[in-house]
């Protein structure tokens, strides 16, 4: 059982500096594009603004620690940190435009679906 | 404000294309339709896809152009040159490949085995001797015309076009020709299927008249400031089938604070990244620096969209009269850093979410068509473009 929790905490960790974000990882540091908006989505704007505030102070910061790895090869923290960073660039148009999760009046995101081009849409694993 | 005066007018620098309505049975007309699909899209080239997306020999996509009943198969040969097939068996007719996309050392039918090559050819018949007289080289790959402009892979369901596919892109050839798309590798796609008809979706992309309202929350005070809160254009072209919008960009509006961030990490829809001086002279054609991006839309079905640093594509496929299918596309250099990974990120879910609202309108349009209420659309100054696309569409379906 501990053994169990401590591998639960283990997946949730970001490197050293910003632990203090590691209550956003189970919700936000998320693979892919879909699963960030499904995330935005059905989250509440209070949770959306929380992650907000939380991370654009510490953008600088998160990529002057990232750009020093390879971007093919990052360890798995580091990795999170930066799918954690993509989800602001996710939530940014609803604080910063709409106001809400979804786009006002907009068409529904799960009609508007996502295609992967060959050799061209880099993959998101 | 002072009112407008006519010397502000593109429209009437085309007196062919006149001032009055415009009709709205085209996009609604079952009979209408047919015309289209028998007098445009069976003989106008059509883009289908970039070269990066099949590199290597045996790499191929299949497109499926609806209206035409056609599965088109294009392949890169052992040769490297790419070509275009009828995806169909010479045996007993069946579609070849059943897959979007792949890699493949040759091709072999699914009911029978027929096995054709990269390059076309009849390259294996299980039981070739219980034919009769059958003569391999007669029964290769029906080839579709296939050309290839600034990396565009373009076909033309015509047996034998009449035009090659640069007569058929005329001025755009050396207006664009030399754009850097190849340095745009990184591409993300989204596909809508719409309950509405396919030029609801072209027109819907070349105005900008919509911007100040639609896109007010997503491009808040970009395409327009104070010294020109309506005159969205710089420039507005129309040439013998293709047309093109040059859009003014307010440059010095104060970016989001996550946009701020983006443009410090790497290229985005606002911000500029290629020279002006490497730019052919198509691009920001007036040298304005007050530039935002051009608009190409090619008739009938694609849109190229260019920018400093990133380029944006919509191909769109009629279905049927009130069905179609809209693919956008953005095309993005390649990252080297998380940064830059960020920027990116940026700039699809920014344009993803302004596309959103453009998607909203577009079924809602089809709707209000349907009523059958409104027979003519009135088209102010900066919507010159829907004028001229119904002009060349009323001189193909009537060729």
């Amino acid at each position: 059982m501990s053994t169990q929790v401590s591998q639960v905490k283990a997946d949730q960790s970001l490197p050293a500096g910003f632990q203090d974000l590691e209550v956003f990882v189970s919700a936000w540091a998320l693979a892919s594009e879909r699963e960030r908006n499904r995330q935005r989505l059905s989250s509440s704007m209070e949770e959306i603004q929380a992650l907000y505030d939380a991370l654009l102070p510490r953008m600088d910061e998160i990529f002057n620690y990232l750009n020093q790895l390879p971007l093919n090869d990052m360890p798995a923290d580091a990795k999170r940190l930066l799918n954690l960073s993509l989800s602001l660039a996710e939530v940014a148009p609803a604080v910063e435009f709409y106001k809400q999760p979804e786009v006002v009046d907009g068409f529904p995101a799960e009609r508007f679906v996502p295609v992967e081009v060959p050799h061209m849409t880099p993959s998101e694993e | 404000m002072a009112a407008a005066t006519n010397e502000d007018r593109w429209t009437l620098n085309y007196k062919e294309l006149g001032t009055g309505p415009v009709p709205t049975e085209p996009y609604l007309a079952k009979e209408y339709f047919e015309r289209e699909r028998e007098k445009i899209f069976k003989h106008t080239w059509l883009n289908v896809g970039r070269v990066e997306e099949i590199p290597e020999p045996g790499d191929y996509f299949v497109k499926e152009i609806a209206i035409c009943n056609a599965s088109i198969l294009i392949v890169r040969g052992k040769d490297g040159q790419i070509r275009g097939f009828h995806n169909v068996c010479r045996h007993r007719a069946t579609k070849l490949v059943w897959d979007e996309q792949g890699c493949r050392a040759k091709f072999s039918c699914n009911y029978h085995g027929w096995t054709y090559s990269q390059e076309g050819r009849l390259i294996g018949v299980p039981e070739e001797d219980m034919f009769f007289d059958l003569d391999r080289n007669e029964y290769g790959l029906i080839p579709v015309a296939t050309d290839v402009w600034e990396g565009f892979i373009f076909i033309n369901l015509e047996p034998k076009p009449k035009e090659t596919l640069k007569e058929y892109l005329g001025e755009l050839v050396d207006l664009l020709g030399g754009y850097p798309f190849g340095e745009l590798p990184v591409c993300f796609q989204f596909n809508a299927d719409l309950k509405c008809n396919w030029k609801v979706i072209v027109d819907s992309q070349q105005e900008g008249y919509h911007a100040k309202m639609l896109h007010r929350r997503s491009l808040p005070g970009f395409l327009t400031n104070k010294e020109n809160p309506s005159r969205h254009a710089l420039d507005i072209q129309v040439y013998r089938r293709h047309r093109m919008i040059s859009y003014f960009g307010n440059l010095e509006r104060t970016p989001t604070p996550t946009e701020a961030l983006a443009h410090r990490f790497g290229a985005s829809v606002t911000k500029r990244e290629f020279s002006m001086e490497s730019m052919p002279p198509g691009v920001n054609p007036t040298r304005s620096n007050k530039w935002a991006f051009d608009e190409y839309v090619l008739f009938p079905n694609f849109h190229v969209l260019v920018f400093f640093g990133m380029c944006i594509t919509h191909n769109v496929w009629p279905i049927d009269v009130d069905r179609a299918i809209w693919e956008a596309r953005v095309y993005l250099p390649r990252t080297e850093n998380a940064a830059q990974c960020f920027s990116r990120e940026y700039g699809r879910c920014m344009l993803r979410d302004a596309w959103l609202e453009d998607g909203s309108t577009l079924e809602a349009s089809q709707v209000g068509l349907a009523s059958g209420v409104i027979d003519h659309f009135v088209l102010q100054d900066q919507e010159l473009l829907l004028r001229h696309s119904y002009k060349v569409l009323e001189d193909y379906v009537n060729a």
